[in-house]
């Protein structure tokens, strides 16, 4: 067998070709990364910073008001997913069995329409909808609804639950979606010619099955909500902290060794959630089915 | 050459041949064409007046504003990482950041004798003379960085219709206006008009509203802690445009915010009035900074130093007035009255009427902005403890 050479023919190409967005990701998204976590162990020294390996910006994060503001988003995070999954999951669910195959791309679009605007101007836009003088409130009032206009509309839970739940759902629709159209129609008939009904096959044959798009759902609207800095800040009120608002603070200040540390436990959150999901979920099994399909 | 040829490379090096042959009668060419001509401004939306022609006929040099954030970190980041210092000639900021910008090597000390508008500034020794608050705008250790564009003080804002006449930082906390009140997201504004009232009303003895102990600074948000949980406050703002937005929607009716901001309400139809409170103003100014740029030519700097003289001339301060309602320079009031030709009779009397405003501000005082208090790291910390609470 004649040996080939390593960088030669095909084999450079290759090297070529994963090569590149390997060094892209490497240099622009890992390295970054890296350098925030080293930061993270630095000293703030005035208004500057100097290498050093010290716990102090941890110990000021887990000590200080940040801790709750942590904990603050990781349960508005949490609570905003699960209600953007049981928005998300029955759209999902017609488009991919009641809707007619040529109408699903046209509405998988329309899902796709407001990220068109940009989500800014989209949050400004709900601050008007939602407000005391806006047209839900006179509306409410004109038909006699309420007396006087609702003020929890607006800077409030429900304002930044509305505001994550409308930037983030429609993200969530076509992961579920991709799942649930790579199912195997031939199990769902064999679960009903063995006898059982709609509700039993979506528990025990559907749902397990389009769990890794879920879950991959779920981490899109966890990661974005729980990194959210405008929602909170325009639809919050008075001070509606998230953790990304907490970063910004501390570099307001030229606090970037804090910051960097605040990052660094927010990136590991996250990692642990991804690394969570590739350990029960294979996604490759995913998009293997769509691609067969296709 | 068909229309849809690509050219080859004998067509690219005629191409080349002919360019050359244009540029070489003029030697100066490479130098003029594509050293720096033009001047950059990085500005936060209030120095710029959207016509530069006047400078660029007198100087030759072209002005290109850009925009840049007014936080520390925006400013100190701009400069230090995104290439602002060797991009950017003049920064006009909210003053005060000298110590962050000095330290890091950011700006340069000025040489007020090459701006012959500086010694025609009288405002520079009634309100920013050295050994005074106002000094902390443009200097830094005895050493001047920073020309005075704009000068301000700031209240609240409230509608009339709704809350009737107030003159008293005392509103903003009144179970009056419950759920109708509304803080900027700024501890050096809000925190300190807060410790203005306290001081004022007795319920507090804060030594100097600028510069806070940690304690101090405890005690102010303590009690707008207090406040909030009692359902005072309806909203945080954090921009301009929902600033406005509050006051024209009626979402509030008592609002700490800046004064141009009452203008726009004004303008939108919006009956709002900016307070006169008894306690007196947060007092504040915009400097422009040079750039410590090591490239810089000795042509370019003196360019500099031409647009900072503009920036302090009558036409400038007369604009700028105009369009955000700041008084800027004591040149501005009497250019405007004497150009009819540019500005007219009612713009001229605008510029008084505001200048005359302002003057009346800073003669009946209350405290100066501290951008970048001795504690600031406990003002952020506790900032965030109001916030989260």
């Amino acid at each position: 067998m004649t040996k080939r050479p390593l960088f030669g023919g095909d084999a450079l190409v290759r090297a070529m070709i994963l090569g590149l967005p390997f060094a892209v990701i490497l240099i622009l998204i890992v390295g970054p990364l890296v350098l925030t976590f080293v930061i993270s162990f630095w000293q703030k020294t005035g208004f500057t910073m100097r290498p050093d390996l010290t716990l102090d910006n941890y110990a000021a994060f887990f000590s200080g008001v940040r801790l709750e503001v942590l904990l603050r988003s990781l349960w508005v995070a949490f609570s905003a997913t699960i209600l953007m999954i049981v928005i998300a999951y029955p759209i999902a669910y017609l488009i991919t069995t009641r809707l007619r195959e040529v109408l699903v791309r046209p509405v998988l679009f329309l899902f796709a329409v407001p990220f068109l605007v940009n989500y800014v101007v989209r949050t400004f836009a709900w601050s008007d909808l939602l407000s005391r003088t806006g047209p839900i409130n006179s509306a409410l009032i004109a038909f006699g609804i309420t007396e006087r206009p609702l003020d929890w509309l607006l800077f409030s839970d429900f304002a930044v639950y509305l505001g994550l739940i409308t930037a983030y759902m429609p993200f969530m629709v076509f992961p579920i979606w991709l799942s649930l159209s790579g199912i195997d129609r031939r199990l769902v008939e064999a679960s009903w010619l063995l006898g059982e009904g709609p509700f039993t096959t979506f528990r025990r044959v559907i749902l397990p099955l389009s769990l890794p798009g879920v879950i991959a759902a779920a981490i899109f609207g966890f990661v974005g909500a729980f990194g959210e800095v405008a929602v909170s800040l325009i639809l919050g009120g008075t001070g509606y902290q998230l953790l990304g608002n907490a970063i910004q603070s501390a570099l307001s200040v030229l606090n970037y060794p804090l910051a960097a540390a605040i990052s660094s436990v927010s990136t590991l959150l996250m990692l642990a959630l991804i690394v969570a999901w590739y350990q029960f979920f294979d996604l490759r099994l995913m998009l293997g089915k769509i691609m067969m399909r296709a | 050459m068909s229309k849809y040829e690509l050219p080859n490379r004998r067509d690219v090096l005629k191409c080349g041949t002919a360019g050359a042959a244009m540029i070489l009668p003029w030697p100066k060419f490479g130098t003029q064409a594509f050293a720096r001509s033009t001047l950059t401004l990085a500005d936060i939306g209030v120095g710029d007046t959207g016509d530069w022609l006047k400078f660029s006929d007198q100087s030759g040099y072209d002005v290109n504003v850009v925009s840049m954030g007014n936080a520390p970190s925006a400013v100190v980041n701009q400069l230090l990482a995104g290439g602002g210092r060797t991009t950017f000639n003049i920064v006009n900021i909210v003053g005060g950041m000298q110590e962050p910008l000095v330290q890091n090597g950011l700006i340069r000390k000025l040489d007020t004798t090459s701006m012959p508008n500086w010694a025609a500034n009288t405002y520079i020794g009634s309100y920013l003379s050295k050994g005074t608050p106002g000094f902390d705008f443009i200097g830094y250790k005895d050493a001047i960085y920073g020309v005075p564009t704009v000068l301000q003080g700031d209240s609240f804002a409230y509608l009339p219709d709704e809350t009737g006449n107030l003159d008293s930082y005392s509103a903003l906390f009144d179970p009056k206006f419950k759920g109708f009140v509304s803080l900027e997201d700024n501890y050096t504004t809000a925190g300190q008009k807060t410790a203005l009232y306290l001081n004022h009303s007795g319920q507090a003895k804060i030594a100097n509203p600028s510069d806070m102990t940690p304690e101090e600074v405890k005690t102010v948000i303590d009690f707008l802690i207090a406040k909030k949980r009692a359902g005072q406050f309806r909203v945080i703002w954090s921009s301009f445009e929902q600033a406005v937005n509050l006051l024209t929607s009626k979402e509030v009716y008592v609002m700490d915010c800046w004064e141009p901001m009452v203008f726009v309400a004004v303008k939108k139809g919006t009956n709002a009035r900016y307070a006169d409170p008894k306690e007196g103003y947060l007092l504040w100014a915009m400097a422009a900074y040079i750039v410590n740029n090591p490239q810089l030519s000795k042509e370019d700097l003196a360019a500099t130093y031409n647009l900072l003289n503009f920036m302090l001339g009558g036409w400038y301060g007369a604009k700028i007035t105009l369009l955000r309602g700041y008084m800027t320079n004591p040149l501005a009031a009497p250019y405007a009255a004497s150009h009819p030709d540019e500005f007219s009779a009612e713009e001229a009397k605008r510029v008084k009427e505001i200048t005359e405003g302002v003057k009346l501000k800073f003669q009946k005082g209350g405290t100066w902005q501290n951008r970048w208090p001795t504690h600031v790291d406990v003002y952020e910390e506790e900032w965030q403890r109001f916030k989260s609470a």
